[in-house]
């Protein structure tokens, strides 16, 4: 069963790290056009840095295979440039009229997401197929 | 066997390390599809051949001195775990293929409920010996 349970561990782990990069994704979004943050500056991209766990990281039966599960790592700000973009008229506009806006690309968000979409779905249907197997193991107890 | 007859404790047991074969199976695939987008991860598989190969070559195979004794058959359901080659991987060096471990996953899990469903009869018929046929 202990392999079993470290199965639906690993692909538990990846929902978590999965939403994360979602919620990631859809914050970058919305502050696509944020031109303050805490810090005085335009807001930065975030990027989540996905880190695959040591199965045998407990120690527990080295000869049993267990599932690796995913942890996030890092959030990261992206430090490429800000865009600049002429707005004489925007209050945060420098004295030649142009502003710094975040360096978020929403296109690459939205693929971003999709990917992050796709591999939750995924982890979601081992979930079901690995939660069958442990009913049929049950059911010889009938 | 060569038509020797093998008692029901050794089939079950059979099939008992044939469900904790699909088990594992499953756990690697479910382990490579969280890995998914871990850059640099590899995708791994059980290597049971490997495993069964190297217990066979050991001298830890049991010695028969009854023709009716099953030599060397009986061998730990034990594995490991390595690398798959021949996957190219992306740009992030990550080689997981969604469709391989999905139906990776699926085969397992048919595996298990096909020797599941003949321990489940076989226990049936226990259970009905035992009731002395009630």
């Amino acid at each position: 069963m202990s392999t079993l349970s470290s199965a639906i561990n690993a692909s538990a782990s990846a929902l978590d790290a999965q939403r994360t990069r979602m919620e990631v994704a859809v914050s970058n979004m919305a502050n696509a056009e944020s031109t303050r943050s805490a810090n005085g500056q335009p807001y930065r991209r975030r990027e989540v840095v996905l880190e695959s766990q040591s199965p045998f990281e407990t120690g527990f039966n080295q000869h049993v295979t267990q599932a690796a599960g995913v942890r996030v790592s890092a959030v990261l700000e992206d430090q490429s440039e800000f865009t600049k973009r002429h707005e004489p008229s925007h209050p945060d506009a420098d004295a030649d009229g142009n502003v710094s806006v975040p360096n978020v690309q929403v296109p690459e968000e939205m693929v971003d997401m999709l990917g992050a979409a796709r591999a939750y779905q995924a982890n979601l249907t081992a979930i079901g197929l690995i939660r069958d197997t442990i009913q049929r193991a049950l059911d010889l107890a009938k | 066997m060569g038509g020797e007859v093998q008692n029901d404790a050794a089939i079950m047991a059979a099939l008992g390390r044939h469900m904790s074969r699909a088990v594992q199976k499953q756990a690697v695939a479910a382990g490579n599809l969280a890995n998914l987008d871990t850059p640099g991860y590899r995708t791994k598989e059980v290597r049971f051949s490997d495993a069964l190969e190297n217990e066979l070559l050991s001298s830890k195979a049991l010695t028969t001195t009854d023709s009716r004794h099953l030599g060397g058959t009986v061998v730990e359901a034990r594995s490991e775990s390595g690398d798959v080659g021949g996957l190219d991987p992306r740009r992030d060096g990550n080689n997981v293929q969604l469709d391989r471990e999905l139906l990776a996953l699926g085969r397992a899990g048919g595996d298990f409920n096909a020797a599941q469903t003949i321990l489940a009869a076989k226990f049936r018929l226990v259970r009905y010996a035992i009731n002395e046929g009630r």
